[in-house]
């Protein structure tokens, strides 16, 4: 029988992040910015000349809608309906992803939007089966 | 990069089901799969007034194979529209298959390689082979139509952490829409009820329309005296993706559209009106589809610009424009980046009436996504044989007064694939 090794997967290693409270994600040679979530590439520029960063989960929550019920992926069925925002890293990255900490009602979310751009911080949200990106409200 | 057709390609037959449900609507209702592909091409070959053995190739499109379990669908459906051993590839851009089939027949028509070619897309989102039946079908749950059809999304970090179409599509695009340009949520939901009453309006004079009942006769028969009402209650239309409402989103459904694409000296031979294939753009982008500006996507500007420099149009030229109407805000956001609309005066616009059939904007005459229904790879060719259609003067009750000489298609193919579709009169 033959000794497979294990490759390394970049995928795996993004979500093993996550469950730590580390983003990954990888910052291109040729032209200085970073792909989040992490592939094997620069999203920019095309380049392989690339290697692994972390990013500080600081960022700008610019909007927040809510999901529809019940949730397209059974993995959210029991969250549902849960705020989901548009943001942008500190280091530049636009993400999309579940905001925790508000709830998911005309009410709160329009309090949330007359606000403006509010600052938040990443965390980790531990789903049943897979730790997955979400950000709270800092200010 | 060229950007450009050698030879000039025309549109000389379309085709198109009704769009609706295989398990209940009429003229559908327990239809086979096989049935109403060939119903389409049928319609298309007919139109043409060419023979299946008259094509030289077949590009057959379908996306969600789960559903039709039809892969190798060009084989598959060979026998039954009459086109075996043809040349053929399976495709697929999702909700862009239709058209982009049309750019890559126009490709192979302008290229010399072939001088006519057959496109169709086949599609079921509502229903699904019953066990291992061939001829009977069920009904796909919301849960499962969109966990299929969030299969062409990213698998890797978008679905697996919480993406959400109705949210990414819908809500966001309207916050950003309204925050840029100073636009109230109460002008924003009754900008919208005005768009889905055209759109309704629309589909009420399109006899292969999935929904063919106005907004406000809906209102009416669910007791409600004024429309708008009915509109804002919560048990009839509620948010989805705050502030973006249910009644602006797309309605699925099974469907099949076809066409045939020839060689513009062969087209002007045929038995009806051709229309000219201008020219074409095709952008591509993963998510996020947007950057800090929610209402502005850079791939779909790239498609436009492609398309546009290959017919040689500017935007002032459009007689007649759909964009992809799944989410009614983002179709706004894209006639505006197209300039078919002033930048924030989309939803102005539609409560003028600018946008209806008989308007000085007219839009998505045949109902759009919500009204006609979507069949994803089915989609795109319902919305060309309705610009076809518009062209030609043969709309019926949704006749734009003045026939358009000049249509733009735009669709979003599923993650998105951004492709536009230049048509002009020949
Ligand atoms: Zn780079």
């Amino acid at each position: 029988m033959q000794n497979a090794t294990e490759q390394p997967n970049t995928i795996r290693s993004y979500y093993e992040g996550l469950a730590n409270g580390v983003f990954r994600a990888i910052a291109c040679k040729s032209c200085g910015r970073y792909t989040f979530p992490p592939t094997g590439c620069c999203e920019h520029c095309g380049s392989w000349n690339v290697e692994p960063a972390e990013l500080s989960g600081e960022a700008t929550l610019l909007f927040a809608t809510h999901n529809i019920t019940p949730a397209c992926h059974p993995r959210f069925e029991k969250i549902a309906p849960y705020v989901y925002g548009h943001l942008q890293l500190k280091e530049g990255p636009i993400v999309q992803a579940i905001v925790v900490g508000v709830k998911a009602t005309p009410q709160d979310l329009r309090e949330l939007f007359e606000r403006g751009p509010v600052p938040a911080k990443a965390e980790t949200l531990q789903m049943d089966d897979l730790p997955v990106l979400a950000f709270r409200v800092t200010g | 990069m060229t950007n450009t057709l050698r030879e000039r390609v025309a549109i000389s037959g379309v085709g198109c089901s009704r769009f609706g449900d295989l398990l209940e609507t009429p003229e559908l209702k327990g239809t086979s799969i096989q049935e109403l592909t060939a119903r389409a091409v049928k319609e298309a070959l007919d139109d043409a007034g060419v023979s299946a053995q008259d094509v030289d190739a077949v590009f057959a499109g379908n996306a969600m194979v789960a559903s039709s379990q039809l892969p190798g669908t060009y084989t598959q459906l060979s026998k039954w529209i009459g086109t075996q051993f043809k040349a053929g590839v399976h495709f697929e851009a999702q909700c862009s298959t239709t058209n982009v089939g049309a750019a890559l027949a126009a490709m192979s028509i302008a290229a010399g390689v072939y001088d006519t070619v057959l496109v169709y897309g086949v599609e079921t989102t509502r229903t699904k082979v019953k066990q291992f039946s061939p001829y009977e079908r069920e009904p796909i749950s919301h849960q499962q139509t969109w966990l299929w059809t969030d299969m062409a999304v990213n698998q890797a970090y978008g679905v697996p952490q919480g993406y959400d179409i109705f949210s990414t599509y819908n809500g966001l695009v309207a916050l950003g829409y309204c925050r840029k340009y100073g636009i109230s949520i109460e002008d924003f939901d009754r900008g919208m009820f005005e768009l889905c009453r055209t759109r309704r309006l629309h589909g009420s004079m399109t006899p292969k329309a999935n929904i063919q009942e106005k907004l406000e006769d809906r209102a009416a028969r669910e007791g409600f005296s004024d429309p708008y009402d009915y509109w804002q209650s919560d048990k009839h239309n509620p948010f989805v993706a705050w502030p973006s409402r249910l009644l602006s989103l797309v309605t699925t459904a099974d469907g099949a559209s076809a066409m045939v694409l020839t060689r513009a000296d062969l087209a002007k031979q045929g038995k009806s009106e051709p229309v000219e294939f201008k020219g074409f753009g095709i952008s591509y982008s993963d998510l996020p589809w947007y950057g800090d500006d929610p209402t502005y996507w850079e791939f779909d500007k790239r498609a436009i610009d492609a398309a546009f420099g290959m017919a040689d149009i500017k935007a002032a030229d459009i007689d007649y424009l759909h964009t992809h109407d799944c989410s009614h805000i983002s179709s706004i956001c894209t006639a505006e980046t197209i300039g078919y609309l002033e930048a924030g005066k989309g939803l102005a616009a539609a409560r003028d009436g600018q946008l209806r059939f008989d308007g000085n904007r007219p839009m998505s005459t045949h109902g759009g996504r919500h009204a006609f229904g979507h069949a994803w790879a089915a989609s795109a060719g319902s919305d060309t044989y309705e610009a076809v259609l518009q062209m030609r003067g043969k709309a019926g009750a949704r006749q734009i007064p003045r026939p358009p000489r000049v249509s733009v298609i735009h669709t979003h193919g599923y993650a998105m694939i951004g492709t536009v579709v230049v048509l002009g009169s020949l």
